[in-house]
């Protein structure tokens, strides 16, 4: 499997993979120049990565996306989703900070598309 | 050029920043960091400070994304303008662009639809919109006017001004 590491700029998140964890790590803010463009090479990856393996957990730790970084999200929500009902096991933990309630807001909405296992999580300070 | 009257203009008016060029992608970027900045040090509420910014950045990149999309990006119809004034308690934040005259009336009678809108609305519109599939060029999701309201505390205002037979100058203003 190629490895996954894409460093964060202002407008893109870190993405980087730990494989002995088997977590996809998303930090940062979103807003691309061109969002599909930027997350296609991720999606892949990521389908890729369900069909060869049984577990994949994605930590997401946004405080900002853009609208179109939020459909890509949705993409890959459907992507795990897929991947959940063939029997992979797939979650997501969303790491938000309490002063951010939209970071909060946008969990509640995404975990409200998926049947996997999607935990929101308040980081303390 | 003295630039006193426009300042002072400014000023009357609450502007706190203004952009009138054509926008880049790093003028975007470079501009809403700017934007963070000054609103933290305005004391205000981290939800706050990120409601103007998600609305700038959906107004810039909408803006900056119709052009490429309709070709427009070439000489004086490509430049564009985006402004952030202080309004009541809060902000007001606008763009204007060149849009071509076929286009002005359908994107007004969208906003003033999506303005209408109840949040519940809102946000089913905006899950049946994030579910439907991108035409294939596009830059954006189809979602920008949609995210922009549900950040909205008043609703959005449009306006119109024909500038020949190919351009209508476009106005949009969102509050928060």
């Amino acid at each position: 499997m190629a490895e996954l590491k894409i460093t964060q700029t202002t407008t893109t998140p870190l993405i980087s993979f730990d494989e002995a964890s088997a977590t996809l790590r998303i930090a940062g803010e979103s807003y691309p120049e061109n969002s599909f463009a930027f997350y296609a090479p991720i999606l892949d990856w990521v389908k890729q990565q369900l069909q060869n393996n049984s577990t994949l957990i994605v930590e997401l730790t946004i405080t900002y996306m853009n609208s179109s970084s939020t459909k890509c999200m949705l993409d890959l929500l459907d992507i795990m989703e897929d991947a959940h009902a063939r029997g992979v096991k797939v979650s997501i933990v969303w790491n938000y900070d309490p002063e951010n309630p939209r970071s909060f807001e946008l969990a509640e909405e995404f975990c409200e598309e998926v049947s996997f296992p999607f935990q929101i999580v308040a980081l303390h300070p | 050029m003295d630039l006193y009257n426009l300042r002072k203009q400014f000023d009357e008016s609450g502007m706190m920043m203004c952009f009138n060029g054509p926008f880049s992608h790093s003028i975007i970027e470079e501009i809403g960091t700017a934007l963070r900045n000054y609103l933290a040090a305005e004391n205000i509420a981290k939800a706050a400070v990120l409601d103007v910014f998600a609305v700038y950045v959906e107004l810039a990149q909408n803006v900056r994304n119709y052009i490429a999309v309709r070709e427009i990006n070439q000489g004086e119809a490509a430049a564009s303008i985006i402004t952030i004034a202080r309004w009541n308690e809060g902000y007001a934040i606008s763009s204007g662009n060149m849009v071509l005259q076929g286009d002005a009336a359908p994107l007004c009678a969208r906003i003033k639809e999506i303005s209408n809108m109840t949040p519940e609305e809102l946000k089913r519109s905006y899950k049946e919109q994030m579910r439907r599939e991108i035409p294939p060029g596009a830059l954006g999701a189809g979602l920008g006017l949609l995210e922009i309201a549900r950040h909205s505390s008043a609703p959005m205002n449009c306006s119109v001004r024909k500038v020949d037979e190919t351009y209508t100058f476009f106005s949009l203003t969102a509050f928060i």
